[in-house]
């Protein structure tokens, strides 16, 4: 290798050295705010004598998380609720999609459904939680039905508003090619929708979280919002606090590192229909 | 949560497949060590937990389940459904469990948060 | 002669096909409640898993006779009320301070993202410990609910505001005051509307949610206690009540504000495709 392609080539990897270091920086700068809050946080404790039911220190929480996550209780009722959000996402999506397909395509369907929807989102599922309860008990059920309820909403409304902006140029294109029902199904409804159906799916698990935790408040039989009510019980302020923390942080995740990346890609990628 | 912003942002910003691929294998990572960090770490050391003399049992055995701090009802609860619960051995972290069979054993050596099973004499 | 007929058949049929359009949206709760009605006749479920149509009506008829009704309504209203009102001005005022500062609406960013994720009822077992149960404890949840949304929408609006039109109230010798009360409000007023609109949904949402569990008096109350008598029927009929409610604020208290407001100002924005 020649003496100017070597340093040409060092030259790259110093640049790309940089970029990371440059996007570690950009990572921790989200972070400080946060250490600023906590130091804000500290310094109102120290300076008012807080009875330990009204406020702890930070300390005393990271205590709390510390002995909550060696007991092993963090880490089950923590999958208690991510199980319980996984499993009405992908039931929600497995019968809103083609539930939203179906009414989308019809326009007259779609204004029916759409004052209806807009009626079931305004009761949200935690007013259904007592119906609920009479029905299936304090179970896992009635928390599974409320969370779905809640999250089936913005999926069928969303995916039928995306169908619906499909130009029509697209479906009739493709059905004078003669194109068979499900072939329109693959290859233009659901690419065209999916940027919409994502959107669906982002906006439901916002409701459907909040309305999770506010049934395992109701339901008690695991899961965060049951570990942050049942210690309002005992008073422990640090568990509440600890409890409050890990609900924003898993929610936190899931919607920026998971749920937001896959809406920009599929926008990027099908985006183009929805202008 | 303003949907509106990230409406916004996708219309204008270009196809970028990086950083989004990159946060959601992150994403993914961390829900991943919340759902099955601990019974992982659980598995792993499972050994280490049981006693020497449990090792290879072939039948039921009756066994002292031994925490590194007083438990509370969860954990009294978790642990009474490996075997049937048969009172402390002598101080309040000390567990006997009689009719714990094999499965079950080696079950309750991968929980996490059991420091030793001992045999019970 | 034919012509004349033709063209009134068409145009009668023109004028079916609009009352018909306006009736599609009843049609699912018709679908509803004919379900409910063939479900009740064939299975005769005992009045505590499905109460019969005329028996909710008749509760809710009850209800509103004694007042006890209308004592449930004012209260969840008057807690509305309070903590939009605290949440709205507390979200705008905030947001425009904040988005007019553009660093430190970069450093808070991240805060603000964490904490509309968990607010709401996540709050509750904390908050029940400063503020006990009843209206403050609703007022508040309703506030920390509403400002997030508000918040937020109004940074966005105030940000988005063509920097062109600043300096052009800028050129003509418009101070900084100047240029928010005549370029900057109006900009971002589409934005406030639709936070408050959205914010107003989600607080009913949210009040309901913290009545079921912490209050005395209140729609969300009202069903809750029914639970423990199995009273589905005072359960429906509240729930129906509430889907009611959430409707009429939102399609005849804040649609027409927000379409008047814009169509003053002469924005072309759509506010009501967003949500």
């Amino acid at each position: 290798m020649s003496a100017s392609a070597a340093r040409s080539a060092q030259g790259l990897g110093d640049h790309r050295k940089g970029l990371a270091a440059g996007r570690l920086l950009r990572d921790l700068k989200i972070l400080l705010p946060f250490a600023v809050l906590v130091a804000v946080w500290w310094a109102i404790y120290l300076s008012v004598d807080f009875s330990p039911q009204v406020l702890v220190s930070p300390l005393a929480v990271w205590h709390a998380f510390a002995h909550l996550v060696s007991h092993g209780v963090m880490a089950e009722y923590a999958n208690t609720s991510l199980r319980m959000i996984g499993l009405a996402a992908l039931l929600s999506l497995l019968v809103g999609v083609p539930m939203g397909f179906a009414v989308g395509i019809n326009r007259y369907a779609a204004h029916a459904l759409e004052g209806f929807l807009r009626f079931l989102q305004g009761i949200s599922g935690i007013a259904w939680l007592p119906l609920a309860i009479i029905w299936f008990g304090f179970t896992h059920t009635t928390t599974l039905v409320i969370v779905i309820y809640t999250l089936i909403v913005p999926i069928v409304f969303n995916t039928m508003i995306g169908v619906r902006a499909i130009p029509e140029a697209y479906t009739l294109a493709l059905r004078s090619l003669g194109a068979s029902r499900l072939r329109l199904v693959k290859d233009v409804y659901l690419p065209g929708a999916l940027p919409s159906i994502v959107v669906g799916l982002r906006l439901g698990m916002g409701y459907g979280w909040r309305a999770l935790i506010a049934a395992e408040m109701l339901v008690r039989k695991g899961g965060l919002g049951d570990l942050i009510f049942g210690a309002r019980t005992f008073g422990q302020i640090d568990r509440i606090i600890t409890g409050m923390i890990v609900i924003g942080c898993l929610y936190v995740v899931v919607d920026r590192l998971i749920i937001q990346p896959i809406e920009n890609l599929t926008i990027a990628r099908w985006g183009v229909l929805r202008q | 949560m303003s949907d509106m912003q990230s409406a916004r942002r996708g219309l204008s910003r270009p196809a970028l497949s990086g950083p989004d691929v990159r946060k959601i294998i992150t994403g993914v990572l961390l829900i991943g060590l919340v759902l099955f960090g601990q019974q992982l770490y659980g598995r792993v050391t499972a050994a280490g937990r049981l006693n020497p003399a449990l090792q290879g049992a072939t039948g039921p055995r009756n066994v002292i389940v031994v925490l590194n701090f007083i438990p509370d009802r969860f954990h009294n609860e978790r642990v009474a459904e490996y075997g049937v619960f048969a009172g402390r051995d002598g101080t309040l972290n000390r567990i006997r469990l009689r009719n714990v069979s094999p499965d079950s054993l080696a079950r309750l050596a991968a929980v996490a948060w059991v420091a030793r099973i001992e045999p019970l004499p | 002669m034919s012509m004349a007929k033709t063209s009134n058949r068409s145009s009668a049929r023109r004028a079916l096909d609009q009352v018909a359009w306006r009736l599609l949206p009843l049609v699912p709760f018709a679908l509803v409640l004919a379900a409910w009605i063939a479900y009740w006749t064939i299975m005769r479920p005992p009045p505590a898993t499905l109460p019969a149509v005329p028996d909710v009506v008749a509760v809710l008829w009850e209800l509103a006779a004694k007042g006890e009704l209308a004592t449930h309504v004012a209260a969840s209203l008057w807690r509305l009320l309070l903590g939009v009102l605290l949440g709205a001005t507390s979200g705008v005022i905030l947001g425009f301070i904040v988005g007019l500062n553009r660093s430190v609406s970069e450093f808070i960013s991240p805060l603000v993202v964490f904490f509309n994720a968990i607010s709401g009822i996540v709050w509750l077992p904390l908050v029940i410990g400063w503020l006990g149960i009843g209206t403050a404890l609703a007022v508040f949840l309703i506030w920390n609910t509403v400002f997030f949304i508000v918040f937020q929408n109004t940074v966005l609006g105030v940000q988005l505001v063509p920097q062109i039109y600043e300096q052009g109230v800028q050129a003509l010798g418009g101070g900084r005051w100047e240029t928010i009360r005549s370029v900057i409000l109006p900009g971002a007023l589409p934005y406030i509307l639709t936070g408050l609109r959205s914010g107003l949904g989600f607080g009913w949402r949210a009040l309901i949610a913290a009545e079921l569990v912490g209050a005395t008096t209140g729609l969300g109350q009202m069903i809750f206690g029914a639970t423990e008598y199995h009273r589905s029927d005072i359960i429906i009929g509240g729930c129906l009540i509430i889907g009611v409610i959430a409707i009429a604020m939102d399609r005849w208290l804040l649609l027409p504000i927000e379409q008047r407001t814009i169509e003053r100002w002469g924005l072309v924005f759509d506010a009501r495709k967003e949500e």
